[in-house]
C-alpha cells in the first residue's frame, strides 16, 4: 500500500468536495437542515390538542370537569359552542380535533350519584394522535372519576378504597418527548445521505469524466484507490456525527446517558459500512444519475422508512419485520438509541454491532472485487 | 528506469486481437515500435486505435495475441508496464475542479515522484507548457491548447521512457498543435518513445513511423516516405483549372483517371499512369475549349495514400 | 400551433415509454410507496410485548394481568423474578412493557386496602410509548371501576351509587383508527410531486444534457409551445397515478373515500399548476439530469416533512408553522384527506383551494418568465 498514491487521491477528492458548493451543502448544510427540523419543528409528540367544548350544562360541576382539561398542557381549549353545525366545522375545517359534549342534565346525574355520559368526538384520520389524545381523555376523567369517589366515600366516612393503584414509570423519555429519540436515530439518517449522495457519485464522476481511464494506466492499485477516496467521505461523517451530537447535547437537551466513545467507535464502524456501499453502488453503475437512483432506493429510503428511525418495527408486519433485518441502519438506530436513551454498553449491543461488522467487512470485499472486475 | 534487458524494441506486440462480444475491434495485429522512436498509428475512427493503445497501457485485456511495453508482458506484468509509460488519453483526463498546480501535484503523488525532484519536476512542467501566469488557475477555464499541454505534462511527472498519446490533439487549434509535435519532438530527441494515435494524416508525416490501421487491420506500415513511394501504385496529377467542381464527372469519365477529387482549389487524380492519363486529360481539355489548366505530377500525400490502400483493401473484401 | 404542441407530447410520450429507467420511476414508486405506507410504516401500535414480573403470584395478581392480555394489544412474552431481568429485557428490546406486583398484593386487595402495583415503559420511542400508556389507562379504568363496585358492596353490605363520568369516544372518519387510512391518501400528494416536479424537470434538463433543446429553439417553435408540450405529458401521468392510487387504496387497503372524485381532480389540475412550476424552475438551475434530482431532492424532501404528511402541523413552533403556509404540498394533503377521510366538500376546502391556485400561478408565472429567458 502506497501511502504517497493514497495521499494524492485523499488530497485531490477533498479539493474536489469543498469546491462543489452542491456536494459541500449536501455535506455540512443538509445534515445541519435535518438536525434542525428534527430538533426544533418535527415532532409526534401530543400535546395542545385543540379542543372545543360543548357545555350543554353550563354548572359548576361542568365547570370543574372542563378546569381539568383547560389546566394540562396536553389540550389547548380553541372555543366553545352550542351549534352542533358550528362544531362540526371547526373538525371539518381542522381549526379543532375533538369535540367534548356534556350533556344538560349533567351535574344533576353527578350530584344525584349517578354515572353521566361524556361524548368525546375525535378526528380520526391522523389515527396516531387521535389514539393518544384519546388516552389523554380517559386518564384525565379517570382522575376525576377517582376524585368524585374519593369525596363521595369520604361523605360516608371512609377513606380512599380505589382499589389498586397502579404507579406508570416510563424509563429513559420520562417526558416522553418524541425528540429524544429522533434525534439520536438523526444520526444514521445522516450517514445515510452522505452515502448515498455524495459517496455514490465519486467513482461514478470519474467514470463519465474519462479521468478514471487516466487512473487505471497509472500505477495506483484498486485499494489505494477505494481507501483514498473513503477517507475524506469518512471524516465528513465524522464531523456530521461531531455536529449531531454537539446540536443534541447542548441545542435540543437531548440526553446521551451511555459512553461516547462507545458512540464514536460505533458510528465509524456503521460510517466505513454505508460509505463503501456508496462506493460499490458508484463503480458499478458508472455512471452518476443512475448510481444516485440507485444509492436512494437502496440505501436512504430503507433507512428512513425501514429502519425503525420513526415507524416502530415492532409495528410492521412480520413480513416486513423480515426485510428490515437486512437494513443495516436498523441495527444502527438500536445501537444510537440504546446508548443514547438506554445507556447500555457493548454487552447489551452484542448482535448489533455483529451484524454491522459483518456488513462493513463484506461491502468492503464486495467493492474491492467489483472494482477489479470493472478495471480489468 | 527500469527495462527488463537491454532491449532495442520498445513496443512489441503479436497477433493481438480485441474481440467485443462477436465484434472484433482488433484484428490479430503484429507490429514493433523501436527504441527512441517516434511510431504513429493512423487511421479513421472505429479503426482500432484507440482500443490497441488501451491494451498496450494495461487498461484493457487482449482476447488474443502477446505483446512486451520495455519488455514487460502486457497481460502478465501491467504493474510494471504501469510504472514505466506515461498516458494521454483522448480527453486530457484532468480533474476541471483543480488548479493546474493541484493536478500536476496529484499526478505526482500518484506516480510517487520522489520528493526531492517533485518540485522540480513541477517547475519544469509549469515551464514546458507555458503556464506561469495560469499556475492557480481552475483548469476547467483553460482553453483547449492549454489543457493538452498540462495533459502532456501530467502524463510524463514521472520521466517514463515511453509516452502513450491517443489522438492527443484532438480539439485543438493548429497553432498549439505545432507546438505539441514540437514538444514532442523534443522529448523523442532525448530518447523517449512516442506512441500516438491519429487521424490527422498530415501530423502522421511528423511521425518516424507509421502503421496504417483500418477496420481493425493494419494495412501498411513503413516510414511516411516509404508509405508514399512503396505503397503506392497509383500516381497523383495536381490539375489546376478555373472552375474546377464542374471538370469532376467529364474526368471521371476518362478510363485512364481512377477517382477525381477537389483539394483546396485544385483537383487531384489518382491514375495508373502519369504519361497516359496526361495525355487523356489534355485532349479532354481541348476538345471542351478549357483555358489556362495545367496538369502536373505531384507525390500523394498520406491521406492519398491512405485512400488508395482502403480501396484495396475493401475489394479485397 | 396545437399541432406543433400535439407533436411535443407525442414525443415526450414516446421517449418516456422507450426509456427504461423513465418506465421504472413511473409505476414502481407509487406501488413501493402503497406497500410502505399501506403496510410498513405504521403507527398503530399492537402485539405490545410485556413481561410479568409477579412477586406475588396470586388469583388477584394473575387477574390483572388477564385484564390486560384480554385487551388483545398485549400479549405476555416472558415470566421474570428480577429487578435485573426487568432492565436486561427492556435493555434488550425484548419487551417494552413490564407490569410488577410486589407481595402482599392480592392481600391488600382482599383486606380492601390499597394494593400497589407499577407499570414500566420503554420510553424510548415515545410514541408508542404514549400509545401504551392510553391502552393501559383504558385497561385499568375499566378495572377499576369494577373493582370499586364490588368492594363497597363488601364494605357498607349494599351497593352504593357514585357518581362517575361514563366516557362515551366516537372517532369520526377512522372509526378503527387505522393509520393506513391516513397514510395512503397522503402517498398520492406524494407520487404526484415526484412525478411531476422530479420527473418534468429530469425530462428537460436531459434535452439541455444532449443537445436537443437546442434543435428545438431554432425551429419555429415557441416557448409557450414548448413549455406545454413538455409538461402535459406529466400532468397526465400525474393525474394517471392519482387514479393507479385511488383505485388500489380503496379497493386493495379499503380505505373509505366519501368525498367527490372530481373535486379532487380539480384540485390536483391545481396542486400540478405548483409542482410543474417547480420542476420547471430547477430545470433553469440545473445542467444535468444528476443535478436536476439532488436539487429537486432538496426540495421535496424537506417540504414532505413540514407537509403534514406525517408530522402534524398544529404541533410545530409558530415560525415553521408561517413557513408551511407556502409550501404547496400542506394545502393538498389537507384536500386530499379531506375528500377521502371526511368526505369534505367545496365549501369547506375552498380556502386550500384558493391557496393551491394563488401559489399556483404566480410559481407557474415565475418559472416561465426564468424558462424563456434562458432559451431566448
Amino acid at each position: 500500500m502506497n501511502l504517497k498514491r493514497i495521499k494524492a487521491i485523499t488530497r485531490k477528492e477533498f479539493i474536489q468536495i469543498i469546491r462543489d458548493p452542491r456536494s459541500l451543502g449536501m455535506a455540512i448544510a443538509f445534515p445541519m437542515l435535518l438536525l434542525t427540523l428534527f430538533g426544533y419543528a418535527l415532532s409526534l409528540d401530543v400535546d395542545n390538542v385543540p379542543l372545543v367544548i360543548w357545555n350543554q350544562d353550563k354548572s359548576q360541576v361542568s365547570q370543574d370537569y372542563i378546569l381539568n382539561f383547560k389546566a394540562s398542557p396536553y389540550f389547548k381549549i380553541v372555543g366553545y359552542s352550542d351549534n352542533y353545525k358550528e362544531l362540526q366545522s371547526y373538525v371539518d375545517k381542522n381549526k379543532a380535533f375533538m369535540i367534548l359534549v356534556i350533556p344538560p342534565d349533567f351535574s344533576s346525574l353527578i350530584n344525584s350519584k349517578q354515572s353521566a355520559p361524556v361524548q368525546l368526538l375525535v378526528d380520526g384520520s391522523d389515527s396516531n394522535t387521535a389514539t393518544i389524545a384519546i388516552g389523554y381523555v380517559t386518564a384525565v376523567t379517570a382522575g376525576y372519576n377517582r376524585k368524585l369517589a374519593i369525596d363521595s366515600l369520604s361523605h360516608l366516612g371512609v377513606r380512599d378504597i380505589t382499589p389498586v393503584d397502579m404507579r406508570t414509570r416510563i424509563w429513559f423519555n420520562q417526558d416522553l418527548k418524541s425528540r429524544n429519540f429522533i434525534i439520536p436515530g438523526l444520526i444514521a439518517i445522516i450517514m445515510m445521505v452522505i452515502a448515498a449522495l455524495l459517496t455514490s457519485l465519486t467513482v461514478a464522476r470519474e467514470w463519465e469524466r474519462g479521468t478514471m481511464e487516466q487512473l487505471i494506466s497509472t500505477p495506483i492499485k484498486p485499494r489505494e484507490l477505494i481507501l483514498g477516496k473513503f477517507i475524506p467521505y469518512f471524516v465528513i461523517g465524522f464531523v456530521d456525527v461531531l455536529i449531531a451530537i454537539l446540536m443534541g447535547e447542548f441545542i435540543f437537551q437531548v440526553p446521551l446517558r451511555g459512553s461516547v466513545v462507545l458512540l464514536f467507535i460505533l458510528s465509524s464502524l456503521f460510517l466505513t459500512g454505508t460509505l463503501t456501499m456508496g462506493m460499490l453502488i458508484s463503480i458499478v453503475a458508472k455512471k452518476q444519475l443512475l448510481a444516485s437512483q440507485m444509492a436512494m432506493v437502496t440505501t436512504f429510503l430503507p433507512a428512513f422508512l425501514l429502519s425503525g428511525f420513526v415507524y416502530s418495527i415492532a409495528n410492521m408486519p412480520t413480513i416486513i419485520q423480515a426485510i428490515t433485518y437486512i437494513v443495516p441502519a436498523r441495527y444502527f438506530i438500536t445501537i444510537l438509541k440504546g446508548i443514547y436513551l438506554k445507556g447500555v454498553g457493548l454487552e447489551i449491543l452484542v448482535i448489533p454491532v455483529l451484524f454491522l461488522s459483518v456488513f462493513a467487512f463484506v461491502v468492503v470485499n464486495l467493492a474491492t472485487m467489483a472494482f477489479k472486475k470493472k478495471v480489468t | 528506469m527500469n527495462t527488463k534487458n537491454d532491449i532495442t524494441k520498445a513496443v512489441e506486440v503479436s497477433e493481438l486481437e480485441k474481440k467485443f462480444g462477436s465484434f472484433v475491434a482488433v484484428d490479430r495485429i503484429s507490429f514493433q515500435v523501436n527504441k527512441g522512436e517516434i511510431f504513429g498509428f493512423l487511421g479513421p475512427n472505429g479503426a482500432g486505435k484507440s482500443t490497441t493503445i488501451r491494451m498496450l497501457c494495461g487498461i484493457l485485456l487482449p482476447t488474443y495475441g502477446t505483446g512486451h511495453v520495455s519488455g514487460y508482458d502486457i497481460i502478465k506484468e501491467q504493474k510494471l508496464i504501469k510504472q514505466n509509460i506515461g498516458y494521454m488519453s483522448q480527453r486530457f483526463s484532468l480533474y476541471e475542479d483543480l488548479t493546474v498546480e493541484e493536478n500536476i501535484n496529484f499526478y505526482s503523488g500518484i506516480y510517487s515522484v520522489p520528493a526531492d525532484k517533485k518540485k522540480e519536476r513541477k517547475e519544469y512542467i509549469i515551464r514546458m507548457a507555458g503556464l506561469e501566469n495560469l499556475r492557480t488557475s481552475r483548469t476547467g477555464i483553460l482553453s483547449t491548447g492549454w489543457k493538452q499541454r498540462l495533459a502532456l505534462g501530467c502524463a510524463i511527472i514521472h520521466e517514463p521512457g515511453i509516452l502513450f498519446l491517443d489522438e492527443p490533439t484532438a480539439g485543438v487549434d493548429p497553432i498549439a498543435r505545432q507546438m505539441f509535435w514540437k514538444l514532442i519532438k523534443d522529448m523523442a530527441k532525448r530518447g523517449v518513445t512516442i506512441f500516438v494515435t491519429t487521424h490527422y494524416m498530415d501530423e502522421a508525416e511528423n511521425c518516424d513511423r507509421l502503421a496504417l490501421i483500418y477496420n481493425g487491420d493494419i494495412i501498411a506500415t513503413g516510414t511516411p516516405n516509404q508509405l508514399k513511394t512503396e505503397f503506392m501504385k497509383e500516381d497523383v496529377l495536381s490539375i489546376s483549372i478555373p472552375q474546377p467542381e464542374e471538370w469532376i464527372e467529364r474526368l471521371n469519365k476518362l478510363n485512364t483517371i481512377r477517382e477525381t477529387a477537389l483539394f483546396g482549389t485544385m483537383l487531384h487524380a489518382i491514375v495508373d499512369n502519369e504519361k497516359s492519363a496526361t495525355g487523356s486529360i489534355k485532349e479532354l481539355f481541348a476538345r471542351d475549349k478549357a483555358f489556362d489548366y495545367e496538369v502536373r505530377r505531384i507525390q500523394p500525400s498520406l491521406e492519398d495514400v491512405f485512400v488508395s490502400l482502403i480501396k484495396s483493401y475493401n475489394k479485397k473484401g | 400551433m396545437f399541432e406543433r404542441i400535439r407533436q411535443i407530447i407525442i414525443k415526450e410520450f414516446i421517449q418516456i415509454l422507450r426509456d427504461p429507467r423513465m418506465r421504472t420511476l413511473l409505476f414502481l414508486p407509487p406501488i413501493i410507496q402503497m406497500i410502505i405506507f399501506g403496510y410498513a410504516a405504521s403507527t398503530d401500535v399492537k402485539n405490545i410485548q410485556m413481561a410479568v414480573y409477579d412477586l406475588d403470584n396470586t388469583p388477584e395478581s394473575r387477574d390483572l394481568v388477564r385484564e390486560f392480555t384480554y385487551s388483545d394489544y398485549f400479549h405476555v412474552k416472558h415470566y421474570i423474578y428480577t429487578d435485573r431481568a426487568a432492565e436486561e429485557m427492556i435493555d434488550k428490546s425484548d419487551v417494552n412493557t413490564v407490569i410488577r406486583f410486589n407481595l402482599g398484593f392480592g392481600n391488600d386487595l382482599n383486606a380492601n386496602r390499597q394494593a400497589q402495583a407499577q407499570l414500566i415503559i420503554d420510553g424510548s420511542d415515545s410514541n408508542t410509548a404514549a400509545v401504551i400508556s392510553a391502552y393501559a389507562n383504558q385497561i385499568m379504568e375499566r378495572y377499576s371501576s369494577r373493582l370499586l363496585d364490588k368492594r363497597v358492596q363488601v364494605l357498607l353490605n349494599r351497593s352504593i351509587r357514585f357518581p362517575k363520568i361514563d366516557l362515551r369516544t366516537r372517532a369520526w372518519f377512522n372509526e378503527n383508527l387505522l393509520s393506513r387510512d391516513f397514510f395512503i391518501p397522503g402517498v398520492i400528494a406524494l407520487i404526484v410531486t415526484v412525478v411531476t416536479l422530479l420527473l418534468t424537470s429530469m425530462a428537460i434538463v436531459k434535452e439541455k444534457e444532449i443537445g436537443t433543446i437546442e434543435q428545438l429553439i431554432v425551429s419555429p417553435i415557441n416557448s409557450w409551445e414548448l413549455i406545454l408540450g413538455k409538461l402535459l405529458p406529466f400532468a397526465l401521468i400525474g393525474l394517471f397515478d392519482i387514479l393507479l392510487v385511488t383505485v388500489v387504496g380503496v379497493f386493495w387497503f379499503d380505505v373509505p373515500i366519501r368525498g367527490n372524485l372530481l373535486l379532487l381532480f380539480g384540485s390536483a389540475i391545481l396542486y400540478l399548476l405548483t409542482t410543474l412550476g417547480i420542476g420547471l424552475f430547477i430545470s433553469t438551475i440545473a445542467n444535468t439530469q444528476q443535478e436536476a434530482m439532488m436539487t429537486a431532492f432538496f426540495f421535496i424532501f424537506p417540504a414532505i416533512l413540514l407537509s403534514g404528511f406525517v408530522f402534524p402541523i398544529y404541533n410545530m413552533p409558530k415560525l415553521i408553522q408561517y413557513i408551511t403556509y407556502v409550501n404547496p404540498i400542506r394545502y393538498f394533503l389537507v384536500i386530499i384527506r379531506g375528500i377521502f377521510l371526511k368526505g369534505v366538500g367545496i365549501e369547506i376546502l375552498w380556502p386550500q383551494m384558493m391557496a393551491l391556485f394563488a401559489l399556483g400561478i404566480v410559481i407557474f408565472t415565475l418559472s416561465t418568465l426564468r424558462f424563456r429567458k434562458r432559451l431566448g
